[in-house]
């Protein structure tokens, strides 16, 4: 009797909490039907008769801003990037928590230093570094994230394979498979929802990021979400806050929908990525 | 085993191999470059332009077969920009810089114009950044700010411009206006956005006047030490801005220019300090119904000030560019400042692209500039003709972006709290923070 | 196993390991010799010594900055944890609709970056624009903003790992504890949390390291204002960069200062939360 009540109780709290929780995210959609002037000077308010800007907004971002193209590339390079690092990151955490030796155990620290660094420290050695071996391409620009980001991945894979019982591997092995097979056709599928735990790590940093494009990718072609945003804002005050609400929208929609969708998956993926971790 | 070695192998190259397709790609789109002569790269400044300039290099290209690309930097990042994109093997041939104090980080890259076609069309060396006799930068722009008012308004306050003689008149039509601020229906003066966006209307363009009169009184151009005589006519007129503005002072920092702008255009306020780039924003009050002010600060002999006119866009061509890129960047230049089209685009305002879109709407001080169609520009060009002295620009004298910011976070505090400590911040600021930040420069 | 593994280096780690030294390593070091030139692009570096150093030791904004992101890493990391161990702890009683509450909080994970900081500050400003207040105006408020943001971005991801850990306790602990006669105090933090080591370890180390290299969010919230007073270490970087004519080296000293510092947080918290850990 007792428990049913506080049961009531806690679903009345936190359903307090999920309004609060997602009250931004509504004021950004209300805001995306406004006309820019009434903006900053009404933010909470529904868009009324005389600030109701009907699609305008919308529109504009997308006919002025090219933000379709954007949403390509963006979508594009996350993808790409996500997928490579995945692979790449977790065969490389797999070897090198498998061979012990010096160089591996190297590797491993210089993985977990490179999670640390700031960004503005290597920003300008990198776009350089990055554009005399051409990779200012979205196709070359997935080797800098791989890079970038290959240490939060080998670290966290890391931490998982150390969970994997060993006899499982070599049982394969004397089955007569050599490491890549046992890799992919035995590891792989173990480590799944680590995957998924570091590829929402790994695509949310790159879905938003927003310098490391803007410097090494060739800005006179390639633009992301977060770049054209940035363009919105003009130079000498002239911000452009309805396109900008409405782009944030449009940009958030894919995210939602791929998220609730699979978010079963993800949720398992955060959490036994990280507890293994 | 011998075959899986191989295997790995082999799976190692293709693994790299699919890495390395953005080298191999991008290679051959550089040799098929090669064959025209030269290109150009222009980073432009200026947000606002961008569709033009775009424009004007599609037309170049078509005209000549010479390549132009134009990029425009984002929001405050043009510095950032020009770090990256100078590092870069493809750099920027055309770019720009707002003055001594930019051309200081860049001077090592900047070509010496001075033989040029494009300086010998510049009516004035007053409009070139000058070191000895190398040149390294000439302005494309003039521009001219000052008070812009509605005509309109202030008639139906009871006043007219010739009211309006020097500060203290100013002060008195703007005291009347907000003490019957209800009955009329609007304010005097539109907020004083200091949004780190928008701030750079009060931190430098305000803050020229007393560095001006000092310079004046002094007779220099440029300084390590400011003095700061003129602070208290600063801070008058600031008081004026932020206690007769459509907002609460206190609202100030989360204001942008943007927001004034619309109060101007929907009639909520009479005063608005801006410059002639502002007129293609506020054209919908009117032409008849602009009107522009000097900016009086109390200053001895200010009847005689006319608006603050200069420019603090600087091209420089970059010297580190291949001999057919400096060559074809010039050529560019030139044809922008004195071919028909160049000249419409950069002077014209209505319809005064080839496609029919606006023109940049600036003065250019080159031979082929072309009568403005912009009545504040015309304003500007009516203060001289009557004698007046055109304030000039001497923000670009200011040590560094970092005291500019200081001045503005000192503003903005004092904004919300008008007292004399408040103020001793923004003298410290405007002071002290130029010895240091003029000898950290060093 | 281990010496026929070894043999296939180039297909393991050779990929990964090309593309970190491009995008981390010669990066890295050539950022570490920069930091002692003086340079406008990385094209002109010459060499000054120590100087650098010198200039961002004695900028007193870079040691604000310091320990404003010491305390803010501090307080976020303390409110992010505790306050999604205790979500995490309520979510997995058994409460209606605890599927629906989980997604709401994990979504703000989803959106992020520089936009977001504007779109907080409509909402502080709107706010305490009634007031008669402003974000920009004082450094409290500008603090517990950043605060409020990054808590309302991370407590949901961190929430969902404490959720696993919390379901990968076998119930039979608690069990025998409750026989023993344990009361829930007791049972917290004499099994709950010894047990959850190895996700405390992970959300500390995140949220550390994600409140030191904070950037976007603080850039767009705040911009440092008033008078460097919300600048966070990241943001101050960026700052010396374009701030002064000739500083860039400076900045790129500050950054290896930074990266110091951080780096030995870091180990020292991995090692402080390690040791702790129950081996299962």
């Amino acid at each position: 009797m007792k428990n049913k009540k506080s049961g009531i109780f806690a679903t009345l709290f936190f359903t307090v909490i999920s309004i609060l929780f997602v009250a931004p995210i509504f004021v950004v959609l209300m805001n995306s039907f406004k006309r820019k002037a009434f903006i900053s000077l009404s933010p909470f308010s529904m868009p009324d008769e005389k600030s109701y800007a009907g699609l305008e907004n919308y529109v504009t971002s997308i006919t002025k801003y090219e933000f379709v193209k954007a949403v390509g590339w963006t979508l594009f390079i996350t993808v790409l990037s996500v997928i490579v690092i995945l692979v790449c990151c977790s065969m490389c955490a797999w070897y090198i928590t498998r061979v012990k030796n010096k160089l591996t155990k190297l590797i491993y620290l210089l993985c977990v230093f490179s999670m640390v660094i700031p960004f503005q420290m290597v920003m300008f050695t990198l776009s350089g570094t990055a554009d005399s071996l051409h990779l200012n391409t979205p196709w070359g620009i997935v080797i800098v994230y791989l890079g970038f980001g290959a240490g939060l991945a080998v670290f966290m894979f890391c931490g998982f394979v150390k969970s994997i019982p060993i006899e499982i591997e070599e049982a394969a092995m004397i089955d007569g498979c050599n490491p890549i097979k046992t890799f992919f056709s035995v590891v792989l599928p173990i480590m799944k929802p680590t995957y998924i735990s570091v590829g929402i790590l790994e695509a949310m940093w790159i879905w938003n990021d927003f310098l490391l494009p803007y410097l090494v990718l060739d800005i006179k072609k390639f633009k992301t979400i977060s770049i054209v945003v940035q363009y919105m804002k003009g130079s000498y005050g002239r911000v452009d806050m309805g396109a900008i609400m409405a782009c944030l929208i449009m940009a958030i929609i894919p995210v939602i929908v791929f998220y609730l969708s699979c978010q079963k998956y993800i949720i398992k993926g955060v959490a036994a990525g990280a507890v293994k971790g | 085993m011998n075959k899986k070695r191989l295997m790995a192998a082999g799976l190692a190259v293709i693994m790299t191999a699919s890495m390395v397709t953005g080298c191999g790609s991008s290679d051959s789109k550089k040799e098929s470059k090669t064959d025209a002569k030269g290109s150009v790269y222009y980073l432009n400044f200026k947000p606002e332009a961008d569709d033009q300039w775009q424009e004007l290099a599609k037309e170049y290209t078509d005209e000549t077969g010479v390549k132009v690309e134009v990029v425009t930097a984002a929001s405050n990042q043009y510095e950032t920009t020009l770090k990256s994109e100078m590092g870069k093997s493809k750099a920027p041939t055309l770019f720009q810089v707002n003055g001594p104090v930019g051309l200081a980080s860049w001077k090592k890259y900047c070509y010496d114009l001075s033989g040029s076609d494009v300086y010998k069309q510049l009516t004035s060396d007053d409009f070139a950044l000058k070191e000895n006799d190398a040149v390294y930068g000439i302005g494309y722009a003039i521009e001219s700010y000052g008070i812009i008012y509605n005509k309109k308004l202030l008639k139906k306050a009871g006043y007219s411009q010739d009211d309006i003689k020097g500060f203290d008149d100013l002060k008195k039509v703007v005291e009347d206006i907000t003490s019957r601020k209800d009955k009329l229906g609007f304010s005097a003066f539109t907020s004083a956005g200091m949004d780190g966006s928008s701030d750079w209307r009060f931190k430098t363009h305000l803050a020229n006047l007393p560095i001006y009169y000092e310079y004046q009184k002094d007779k220099i151009d440029n300084t390590d030490k400011i003095k700061g005589t003129y602070l208290d006519n600063y801070r008058n007129i600031w008081n004026l801005y932020i206690n007769n503005a459509t907002c609460s002072p206190k609202q100030l920092s989360t204001k942008t220019a943007d927001d004034a702008t619309s109060e101007f255009v929907t009639e909520q306020a009479v005063f608005y300090q801006n410059g002639t780039w502002a007129y293609a924003d506020i054209a919908d009050v009117g032409d008849e119904n602009l009107g522009m002010l000097p900016i009086y600060v109390g200053v001895k002999g200010e009847e005689n000030q006319g608006l603050c006119t200069g420019t603090e866009n600087y091209w420089c061509v970059n010297k580190n560019a291949s001999k057919d890129d400096i060559q074809a960047t010039l050529d560019f230049m030139n044809w922008c400042v004195t071919s028909k089209t160049g000249t419409k685009a950069m002077c014209g305002a209505a319809n005064a692209m080839p496609s029919g879109a606006d023109g940049m709407g600036f003065v250019i001080p080159f031979k082929g500039n072309l009568k403005s169609e912009n009545p504040l520009v015309n304003v500007a060009n009516d203060y001289v003709k009557e004698g007046k002295t055109p304030v000039s620009w001497n923000f670009s004298t200011m040590p560094s972006e970092q005291w500019k910011n200081d001045l503005g976070s000192a503003l903005t505090t004092y904004a919300s709290k008008q007292t004399d400590a408040n103020w001793a911040k923004v003298k410290s600021a405007f002071v002290d923070g130029w010895a240091k930040e003029a000898k950290a420069s060093k | 196993m281990e010496k026929s593994i070894k043999r296939y280096w180039p297909v393991f780690i050779l990929p990964t390991m090309a593309a970190f030294m491009i995008g981390f390593v010669v990066p890295f070091l050539e950022g570490i010799y920069l930091s002692f030139c003086d340079f406008t692009t990385i094209k002109d570096a010459s060499f000054v010594g120590l100087e650098n150093y010198a200039k961002a030791i004695s900028d007193k904004t870079f040691t604000h900055a310091f320990s404003f992101t010491t305390v803010f890493a501090i307080v976020t990391l303390v409110l992010i944890n505790v306050l999604a161990f205790a979500v995490a702890l309520a979510l997995t009683q058994k409460i209606k609709g605890t599927n629906i509450f989980r997604t709401v909080f994990f979504m703000p994970n989803l959106i992020g970056g520089i936009v977001l900081g504007y779109v907080w500050q409509l909402i502080f400003d709107g706010i305490l624009g009634k007031f008669d207040l402003a974000l920009k105006l004082n450094a409290k408020f500008g603090f517990w903003g950043l605060v409020i943001l990054i808590c309302w971005q991370q407590i949901g991801y961190m929430m969902i790992v404490y959720i696993a850990g919390l379901q990968a306790i076998p119930g039979s602990l608690n069990e025998a504890a409750m026989i023993d006669g344990a009361n829930a105090r007791q049972r917290l933090f004499k099994i709950t949390i010894p047990m959850m080591m190895p996700s405390i370890t992970i959300c500390t180390f995140l949220t550390i390291t994600n409140s030191f290299k904070l950037f976007d969010q603080n850039l767009s919230l705040t911009s440092g204002e008033p008078m460097h007073q919300t600048e966070m270490m990241a943001l101050n970087i960026y700052d010396t960069f374009y701030g002064h004519v000739g500083f860039e080296g400076v900045g790129q000293a500050k950054a290896v200062i930074f990266f110091i510092i951080v780096v030995a947080i870091g180990l020292i918290q991995l090692r402080a939360t390690r040791d702790k850990e129950v081996q299962q």
